[in-house]
Order: C-alpha cells, then structure tokens, then sequence
C-alpha cells in the first residue's frame, strides 16, 4: 500500500505541474486584465499540433518545437488580444463570449488542418522510465516538470522585479492611475497577452511529449486551466502551482484508493471546498505576491 | 465502305441515345448521413462517411436503374445536433440515414428518424438499449455481443487466469466491460473491473494497482485511441507483469502501428480484415478499389462497417423501388429481409433490428503487419503469446 501511495503522490505532482504549466498563461491574462481568455486552450493545443508537425513532418525530437511554438503561439495569442482590445463596453463578460468564440474557430481551424486523429509524440526518449527508488514517470514527465518550475520562478520574478511586470500589475490595479504614472495600458496588456502565448507554446509542446492532442481537446485544457486559475487566487503564481499539484495529487490519491471513475469528481470536490473555506482562493489578495 | 461507316454510326448513336435515355429514367435517392464530422468523435464519424461514399460511388457504378444521392449533416457530436441532423436531412428528401456514432447520439438520431418514418441503420453504437426501445426502423450491424465473443474467445485460447478490465466509463465500453466481466467470473476466470472518466490521462495509478495488487495475466482495455495510448504508455513505463495487452475498438489498426509503434507491438485489438489487408470476395474488392481510388489510402474498419451498413440500405432501397413499396415502409421491409455475406461477414437482422450473427475477430499486431488470430476459422496466423509491446 505504502508503494501504490507514493507513486500517486508522485504522478499526482507531476501531473500537477503539468496542469500549473497549462493555467500559467490564463491565470496571468485573468489576474492583471480580468480577461478569461477562453480560447486558451486552443492555443496551447496549436503549439501541440507545432509539435506534432516538426516530429512528423521534419523527424526531429518535439523539443525541437519549442522556439516556432512560441513564436507562433505568442503572434496568435497578440492576435488574440487585438480583437479583445477592440470591445469598448463591459470588457469582462464581452470577452468571454469573443474568446469563446475564437476558441471554436482555432478548433475547427487546427482540425481542418491536422484532422481529427489522435496524434502523441512517437520520440522513445521521452517515453522511457525515468525511475528513482520506487517511483516512476516518463522520461518526458519528469523533464517538462522541471521546465514548468522554472518557468513558473521566471514569470514570478518577472512579474515583481521587471518594469513590465510591475507596469501591468499598475494597470490591473488601477488602469487610470497607471496612465498618470506614463504606463500605456495598451501595450503593457499585449506584452500580457504575448507572455500568456509564450507559456502556452511552452505547455502544448509538453502536453504533446507525454499526454494525447485531438482537435476537440482545447475546452477541457481551458476548463482545468480556469479551475486552477480560481483556485489559486486571482494573480497569485505561486498559487498557481499550489492549486495545481492538490489537484493533482486529489485526483492520482482518489484513483488509487477509491476508484478512478471519481477522479473528476474529486477534483470538483476539491475546488467547491477551498472555494467554500477560502473564497479568495489558496493564495488570494491578501497574501499575493507576483 | 461508305454504307458500313454510315451503319456503325447510327449504332453508335443510337447506344449512346440508349445510354442517355437509361441514364434519364435512374430513380436517384436521397439518402442522408448524419455523422460526427467535427468535435470530439470526429475521427471516427470522418472513418465512417468514408465509408459511406464509398458504398454510394460502388452502388451507382453497379447500378443503371437506381442512383443513390448521400446528403450529409454533420452532428458536431453532440446528441442534440444529432437529431437536428436527421430532421434537416428529412427535409432535404432523405429517405432514409445511414450513419450515427455513440450510442448517445445515435439514440436521439433515431428517434427522430423513427418519428418521421425514415429507416435508420447504424454500426456506430454497441448500447443495447438502441435495439431494446421498440425503434420500427432501427438496424445494426454490430453489437456487444459480437465484441464480447471475440474478447472471451481470445481470453479462452490464452488460458487467462486473472484479468484486469481498465474500462471508459461511457456507456457503450461500461456495458461490453461489464458483460465481459460477468461471464469472465462466470467461467471461474478472476476478473478485475477499474474504471474510469474519460477525461482522465495519466493512467500509472491504475496501472501501478494491477502492477502491485492484480498481478493478472491480461489487461483488458475497453476504451478509446486516446485512453489505449495513454494505459499503453504507463503499462511500459510501470511493466506489470501480465502476459497480454488486449485492446477492443480502434486499436489492431494499421494507423495505430505507424503512429505508435513503440507501444503496439504484440497488442491485440479487434479487426475484421489483417494488414495488409487482403479481399477475396467480389464485394471486397470492389470496396478496396473504390476505396483507394476515392481516398489514396488503405481502408480501415470504420470505413468497412460505414460501407456495409450503407450497401445494406442502398439494396434494400433498390429492391424496395422496384417492388413501389418506398413510400409504404419498404426499405424497412426490404432490410428485414436481409440474409447476405459482407465485409463483416453475414448480416441478418432479427426483429428488433439487430444483426444476428455479428462476432467481431481478433487481431494482434506484429512487427508492422496485423495478423488475425482469433477465431481460428478466420486466422491468418498465429498468436505470440506471451507477448508485450515492452
């Protein structure tokens, strides 16, 4: 029994980090702009199908896809932010129905390129054993795990030490105020909107290396990404890791010691219970930093 | 010279006048396809339409005095698209649909089909119930039952002792891991049930519990493309010690053994034909050809059971035309009366519009080829047992 616990416990913070590594990019638009960008998912899934593209297409590991994921994630994702910007009345609800929409659009676009098969990268190294002691992941596990911590202190210190990162905690506390101090809220929201795009190229080239992508997988990405997002607090990151790996290890503990049909279920249960005791989410204003 | 010249010219005319005039009178049909061309079960609902033109471009070519004319509608996989579709279809002109997939979707589709008297027939969901709800007009090619026969039979031939059933909790792969558990227990065979949400992707708890408490000979897979990559992946990084890898639907396909072919070998999964495959009835290869020619690429099993439910319907179709019974519930009647070898061997309906005889066979991947192993009758080789992909 103490075996099957640590490896949930183990599976459950890897799996946590990968999900950390998906909501980054939604929890950083949501908590300087309050902008839930429902198309999120989507293009964590078109770094996906870069992947994807590079293995089959080129032979290269998928790794390899992380400098165009990027690139090309980061461009839609400021494209994103371009029809956003254009909403003049009640941006909050507005943009969700107009990232909803894009999102829909993104999926039938990546199908009609791609199709609809499921595709997973075929690289062996990234799906051998990694095994310490009793515990054991995929090689591709293991590897993206430590990638998204450093991401994660890499956006944490970027948000508080970087003049950007301070300008665009300005605006989201307060847009009018941040104008007098010579901040242009416009800019500082897109380089908000390009850094979320930067992260997603970072999280759909991992989902690739060791999960599944079909075309239809982006709203279940943005849906995990949300329930992370709130229950780490609005703007926290490192509430964003933390809310990340409970979830995890909630859901592998469920499937080892109840069964793995609840495992979703466990997850809601979790995120209605830290909503219930704590409404500010884990690390809500009080405590955020970053 | 001049007069013979003169003769074959007006015979030729009159050939092509006649060719022209057979053309004119073919009664063309509307038939509709509602399948899931977008959202999640897309890949399979594109499988199965290629299929159905396939059996319409076969049918017309084969056919000067009935056309068949497909009209699709695609259900974006959601159930009540799923009826929208048969509606917009009914309005079109169909006269009939072939299609479906899930039995979730297939249930409203035919409902409506049902309510608006078009016959529906289907190979997309396995759920009793779509047999077991009193549909006129509904008929399947395949069924549980025939997936289960081939899973027990296999498990038979192995000598299995304990198996682990890691089954999707959707309704079709409860029900066949259900009943496959039930008779496993039945025969005395220790039988193992882990389910699970179909949203899940990290399968390594799971696995880890039939690696350290199951210990069993076989793992049973009942789920999808994405769950099998997903068990298969922590099966290889966990190794269990089990001597077998079975697999139901969508797995013994050659897409899986060139897109994964470090998790498919010796894996077993259903399959009508081996790959490469191989016809040898008229009606194979003329599939095959059609197939080919259509799509420039080897035909799968969703492609064969979309095909041989929509021949099915264009005969019955054709025979109820000639008898002036379309607009009384001939197809129907027609399809009832069905008794006819096909691609998934014979086909006949019984009264609640099941196929009576559908048992699917059992392939196993090996090295890039998939060889049938089960029944025996059908075997193009023979089993690697033990056998792991790792």
């Amino acid at each position: 029994m103490t075996d099957l616990i640590l490896q949930a416990l183990y599976s459950g913070l890897l799996q946590g980090g990968s999900y950390a590594l998906i909501a980054l990019g939604l929890a950083l638009v949501f908590g300087t702009m309050r902008v839930i960008n429902l198309a999120h998912g989507e293009l964590v899934l078109l770094a996906a199908y870069i992947a994807y593209t590079v293995e089959s297409g080129l032979g290269l590991n998928p790794a390899w896809a992380i400098p165009i994921a990027v690139v090309v994630v980061s461009l839609t994702s400021a494209g994103v932010y371009g029809i956003v910007s254009r909403i003049r009345k009640d941006r909050e609800i507005n943009s969700l129905i107009l990232t909803f929409g894009i999102g829909v659009i993104m999926t039938n676009l990546i199908l009609l390129i791609w199709k609809a098969d499921v595709r997973s990268t075929s690289s062996s190294w990234l799906q051998e054993a990694f095994v310490v002691g009793p515990l054991y992941s995929m090689r591709g596990e293991a590897v993206f795990f430590i990638v998204s911590l450093l991401l994660m202190a890499g956006l944490w210190w970027w948000l508080s030490r970087s003049w950007y990162g301070r300008a665009l905690r300005a605006v989201s506390s307060n847009r009018e105020a941040a104008k007098l101090m010579g901040i242009p809220p416009a800019r500082t929201e897109l380089v908000s909107f390009i850094v979320a795009g930067m992260l997603a190229g970072f999280a759909g080239v991992a989902l690739y290396s060791y999960g599944v992508i079909q075309p239809a997988y982006g709203g279940a990405l943005t849906v995990k990404a949300f329930i992370i997002t709130v229950l780490a607090g609005v703007g926290s990151i490192p509430g964003v890791l933390l809310g990340a790996v409970l979830l995890g290890v909630a859901e592998a503990l469920t499937v080892t010691l109840a069964s793995s049909a609840l495992q979703e279920l466990a997850g809601m249960m979790l995120f209605l219970l830290v909503l219930f005791v704590m409404p500010n989410g884990l690390l809500g204003a009080s405590r955020r930093r970053g | 010279m001049r007069k013979i010249t003169m003769a074959a010219s007006i015979a030729v005319l009159m050939a092509a006048m006649a060719a022209i005039a057979s053309r004119a009178h073919a009664e063309e049909f509307v038939v509709g396809a509602q399948l899931p061309l977008t959202g999640t079960l897309a890949r399979v609902g594109a499988g199965m339409h290629e299929g159905v033109m396939v059996a319409a471009d076969v049918f017309n070519k084969g056919n000067s005095k009935h056309k068949i004319k497909v009209v699709t509608v695609d259900d974006e996989s959601a159930p009540a698209k799923a009826a929208a579709a048969v509606e917009k279809l009914a309005s079109e002109g169909a006269i009939a649909i072939t299609g479906g997939y899930g039995s979730n979707n297939i249930s409203p589709a035919s409902d409506a089909a049902n309510k608006l008297g078009l016959t529906y027939i289907t190979s997309g969901g396995v759920d009793n119930n779509l047999v077991n709800s009193g549909r006129k007009n509904f008929f399947r090619i395949n069924n549980t039952a025939g997936y289960e026969k081939a899973v027990l039979g296999t498990l038979a031939e192995m000598g299995a002792k304990t198996v682990s059933i890691v089954f999707s909790t959707k309704e079709a792969t409860s029900d066949l891991a259900n009943s496959v558990q039930k008779a496993l227990t039945a025969k005395g065979v220790k039988a193992t049930a882990h389910s699970f949400d179909p949203a899940i992707t990290d399968f390594k708890p799971i696995v880890n519990k039939i690696r350290l408490q199951d210990k069993s000979d076989v793992i049973l897979m009942v789920g999808y493309e994405n769950d099998y990559v997903g068990i298969l992946r922590a099966a290889r990084v966990l190794k269990p010690p089990v001597k077998a890898l079975i697999g139901v639907w969508s797995l013994a396909t050659p897409k899986m053994a060139t897109e994964f072919p470090d998790l498919m070998p010796n894996v077993y999964g259903t399959a009508l034909l081996p790959f490469p495959a191989t016809f040898d009835t008229a009606d194979g290869k003329a599939f095959a050809a059609a197939y080919q020619a259509l799509y420039k690429k080897e035909p799968d099993y969703l492609g064969q059971f979309g095909y041989v439910q929509s021949m099915l319907l264009f005969e019955a179709i054709a025979r109820a035309a000639d008898k002036g019974t379309i607009k009384k519930g001939g197809v129907a009647e027609e399809l009832r009366k069905t008794d006819r070898e096909t691609l998934i061997g014979r086909v006949q309906f019984g009264a609640n519009g099941d196929n009576l005889n559908f048992v699917h066979r059992m392939a196993q991947h090996q090295g890039k080829n998939i060889v049938i192993v089960w029944p025996a009758s059908n075997a193009t080789g023979k089993m690697v047992y033990p056998g792991k992909p790792w």
